[in-house]
């Protein structure tokens, strides 16, 4: 029995420690209201004004140091590129983000879209990553440690905007590639990122999240005829530091428009609840069961020891 | 009339329509403004003033200048604060809009003014490509990046472009 | 093999030779052949020559992927990043490799010491399948050298893999552990074996406990991404209950395969309690896997109705969902249901190859088919097709290497001089 015991121990430590990490699921319970640390930075994109010119493409580029394009940043050739399945450029592992033009017949010119990581206030990739690679900073930026990533992709799987690119043509040191946010150059000192400071027609505005919904909101009030009555990111996915705005219908120029209010969490939170249920009820359950179901023995076992 | 009186009479009209050119000059502002103050990645760009303002017609001041010339507004939407609001102290686009518009300091300053209702105020790269831009696709005028600046060689390293351009590759990994 | 048992050749079953010398190891492992008698039957052997090209064409690959990368050796991309030595190798093999689990609580739990002939069976089909599933994620993740990292370098407990991590890691050490008697027979080291009886409920209690988590966390993985998998095969609510589900007539229908294939092609080691035993058993079996089935099949109607899905059943993708819930559901219930009435067990066996066949179809669609239902279709590329084949041929040469060795498909003749 002794032994019964020590195997118990271990067993109630590992349901103790994953019970306790799972707890997480219950602040998860209030995690869809979670809006963000109250001085959190954002930036809301609008696309209005966006011209195609690409120099946040360049800016982002020169300030992340990362490989030279297969095209020059004012080849304009590119936004005929199509992929797999006709799709648009998407962000790579040699492009943070990128600009997509979309020709909509009923707009007499083309609207451009810029795209990169959106820096989630409950970001699928943080809470689907074993390793804890990724950390939501106080300042909005989600960041990404490669010392400790192990290659799984998981959140490549679960980020909703297919953002996180993997180095696949590395062998040895593979990672993520993605936005930062210009975190460790810029962010970290209250500077707004280089594609924001670099775009010449400030499409961008860099502020605190939570005035720039408001600003967000000012400006369509202002101008109802030029913007749809939405603000992509307010709200989607559990709320974005990156939002939008638009004159067309958001779908039409590349945003997923059935995303839902929920974080992504909030689709895992009834497995990770049941995981220290399960921890605690099945031991004693089964026991039970083998008590039970052998109990004919135990009774001969019994009876022959009265005889003896 | 005396000749000293003729000569004064004579100097003074002399001057009164010598001064019409200068007088335009200061109602209607520079002929050329240089502006270089966010010259980096692109030379300076020549701005004609004059052109413009011939084109637009003496009152469009307010087209670029919105109120700060004194010249009526035309905008519903600036003429419900400003339709009296007169001349500032300046008419440069520079001295109200900020050339860095996102620097902490610039940012710490808009939080802080509480009554500031502008506070979407572009700043003066912003200002320039917004304002010009806009008017230059309706009136089907240039609207290349270097149609108005050239270039410099710290642009085209930015760009990749000219003497910079990569060269095409083949990659061992099929495309993604 | 087969034909020299015919001839009166008995392979090793005991400590002792016939004229009473202990065998060595060497020989235990030459099955009481001498080596070239060994290495002749080997050649022999059709199936090994398939082995041999597939390792011939394979193993430069496998190797070259270290070297190259993944984006040299996959269609891995940034849309799909997960493969098929994922979708085959951990989401599939996981599944089939829960015989361990059902096998230890069936004998050991509920005492139904009938089924003690197929226990050691199911137990290696359990721990192998894992083991090379460890195998199958060592090849697909990007830094495999930073395996243990969720374990002890950087931990992220909130994360659903982060439980699959230690599940595995766990589960493998307490399969080891249910095998140490085998193995301890055949090494002969008795104190093993009374030692891990002694724990042997506290052994598969844990098995139930980590099972059922780890398998239900697989398909908790794919509700991180409710927006691209196709509604029908994702329910946000139930995704680790119908795995769970799947899970238990997968283990069991996979029992019944192996069985079979052992009975087919290794009857020569199999002894005759096994061979006696095994119609009553297979269908014992499935008696356990076709009230799996029902109950699966009625879970995923209540998921579709409960995410009011009905209309998506008329699509072209509705209706390859009913096909894959047909063939891997409906016709081995209904088979495996005849064959109980009929007391077949022939029938039983061609319910469970097609039940597999059925859990390889529906893992394979939610990992890979289903999976951004809304862009193009992925396929795998030829070199990763390659090495999954060659990483699963190693699994079937273990498989069999330790089937002809240790005492799981004999008992072993324990008799002193």
């Amino acid at each position: 029995m002794k032994k019964f015991d020590r195997r118990k121990f271990l067993k109630g430590s590992l349901a103790g420690g994953v019970a306790a990490a799972a707890s997480v699921g219950h602040e998860a319970k209030a995690a869809h209201t979670f809006e963000g640390y109250p001085d959190s930075m954002g930036v809301l994109v609008d696309l209005t004004k966006c011209i195609g010119c690409r120099t946040c493409e360049a800016a982002c580029n020169k300030e992340q140091g990362l490989p030279a394009p297969d095209k020059p940043f004012d080849d304009m050739s590119v936004f005929d590129e199509h992929r797999h399945g006709g799709l648009k450029r998407r962000t790579s592992e040699k492009a943070y983000t990128v600009v997509n033009r979309y020709d909509i017949p009923e707009q007499g010119e083309p609207v451009y879209r810029k795209f990169q990581c959106n820096h989630c206030n409950e970001p699928a990739c943080l809470t689907s990553c074993f390793v804890n690679a990724y950390t939501k900073t106080k300042e909005g930026a989600v960041m990404y440690n490669p010392k400790v990533c192990v290659g799984c992709r998981t959140c490549m799987i679960a980020c909703p905007f297919y953002v996180p690119a993997y180095s696949y043509s590395s062998p040895i040191n593979p990672i993520i590639k993605k936005c930062i946010m210009c975190y460790d150059t810029r962010l970290k000192f209250g500077k707004a990122p280089a594609c924001v400071e670099a775009c010449p027609q400030e499409v961008m505005t860099f502020g605190k999240r939570k005035d720039l919904i408001k600003m967000g909101h000012e400006k369509i009030k202002f101008k109802p005829e030029d913007y749809v009555d939405h603000i992509y990111g307010e709200h989607e996915v559990g709320g974005t530091a990156w939002m939008y705005l638009s004159k067309v219908p958001f779908e039409k120029v590349g945003f997923d428009t059935h995303l839902g209010t929920q974080p992504v969490l909030s689709y895992v939170k009834d497995f990770l609840a049941i995981v220290p249920m399960v921890l605690c009820i099945w031991p004693a359950l089964f026991t039970g069961f083998h008590l039970l179901a052998t109990r004919k023995e135990a009774r001969k076992t019994e009876q022959q020891k009265s005889e003896e | 009339m005396p000749k000293k009186l003729k000569k004064i009479c004579g100097a003074a009209v002399f001057l009164l329509i010598a001064s019409l050119p200068l007088q335009q000059c200061f109602a209607q502002g520079p002929d050329t403004v240089v502006l270089e103050t966010l010259a980096q990645y692109y030379d300076p760009v020549e701005f004609d003033h004059v052109m413009h303002v011939d084109m637009l017609g003496e009152d469009s001041c307010a087209t670029c200048h919105h109120h700060s010339v004194g010249t009526p507004l035309v905008d519903e939407n600036c003429k419900r604060c400003h339709e009296y609001g007169g001349e500032t102290e300046s008419a440069n686009c520079e001295d109200c809009h900020p050339a860095q518009r996102f620097s902490a300091d610039y940012l710490a300053e808009i939080e802080a003014d509480i009554h500031l209702y502008h506070e979407d105020k572009p700043g003066l790269k912003g200002a320039f490509h917004q304002k010009c831009l806009g008017c230059h696709k309706e009136m089907d005028a240039p609207v290349g990046c270097q149609d108005c600046h050239t270039r410099t060689d710290a642009g085209d390293k930015l760009f990749r472009s000219g003497k910079y351009a990569p060269e095409p590759s083949e990659s061992t990994a099929h495309a993604h | 093999m087969n034909k020299l048992v015919r001839q009166g050749f008995k392979p090793v079953d005991s400590h002792f030779k016939e004229d009473g010398q202990r065998w060595t190891v060497k020989e235990k492992i030459f099955l009481g052949l001498s080596p070239g008698d060994y290495f002749r039957e080997q050649l022999k052997n059709p199936f090994n020559w398939i082995l041999w090209v597939i390792y011939l064409v394979g193993t430069p690959i496998l190797i070259a992927r270290f070297f190259y990368g993944l984006g040299w050796a996959t269609h891995s991309s940034y849309d799909y990043p997960w493969g098929l030595f994922l979708s085959w190798g951990l989401f599939t093999m996981v599944p089939l490799s829960a015989s361990g689990f059902m096998m230890g609580t069936t004998v050991e739990l509920f005492g139904r010491k009938d089924f003690k002939p197929i226990e050691r069976l199911g137990l290696l089909n359990g721990l192998l399948g894992y083991f090379f599933a460890v195998v199958f994620l060592e090849v697909d993740l990007g830094q495999p050298w930073r395996l243990i990292y969720p374990m002890f370098v950087s931990l992220g407990p909130a994360a659903v893999l982060f439980l699959v991590a230690w599940h595995v890691a766990t589960y493998l050490s307490v399969q080891i552990a249910e095998l140490v008697p085998s193995f301890s027979e055949w090494m002969g080291f008795p104190r093993a074996k009374s030692f891990i009886k002694s724990l042997s409920i506290g052994l598969t209690v844990a098995g139930i406990i980590l099972s059922t988590l780890h398998q239900g966390a697989l398909g908790a993985l794919f509700t991180y991404a409710p927006g691209k998998l196709h509604p029908l095969w994702l329910s946000a609510e139930f995704q680790w209950i119908h795995f769970l589900c799947s899970a238990i007539f997968a283990g069991l229908s996979m029992i019944i395969v192996v069985s079979t294939l052992s009975k087919w092609f290794m009857s020569w080691r199999c002894d005759d309690e096994f061979l006696s035993t095994l119609d009553k058993l297979t269908l014992g079996i499935s008696k356990g896997a076709v009230l799996a089935l029902i109950t699966y099949l009625v879970i995923k109607i209540i998921a579709v109705a409960h995410d009011n899905e009905w209309g998506y059943l008329l699509t072209g993708w509705g209706q390859y969902y009913i096909v894959e819930l047909l063939f891997g559901t409906i016709v081995p219930m209904i088979l495996f249901t005849f064959a109980i009435r009929r007391q077949t067990a022939s029938i039983a066996r061609l319910a469970a190859f097609v039940a597999v066949f059925g859990i390889v179809l529906n893992r394979m669609n939610t990992a890979l088919v289903a999976f951004n239902w809304k862009l193009y279709q992925e396929i795998p590329h030829w070199r990763e097709i390659i090495i999954a084949i060659m990483v699963y041929a190693t699994y079937i040469v273990v498989y069999r290497a330790i089937l002809a060795r240790m005492p799981i498909l004999y008992t072993w003749n324990d008799k002193t001089k």
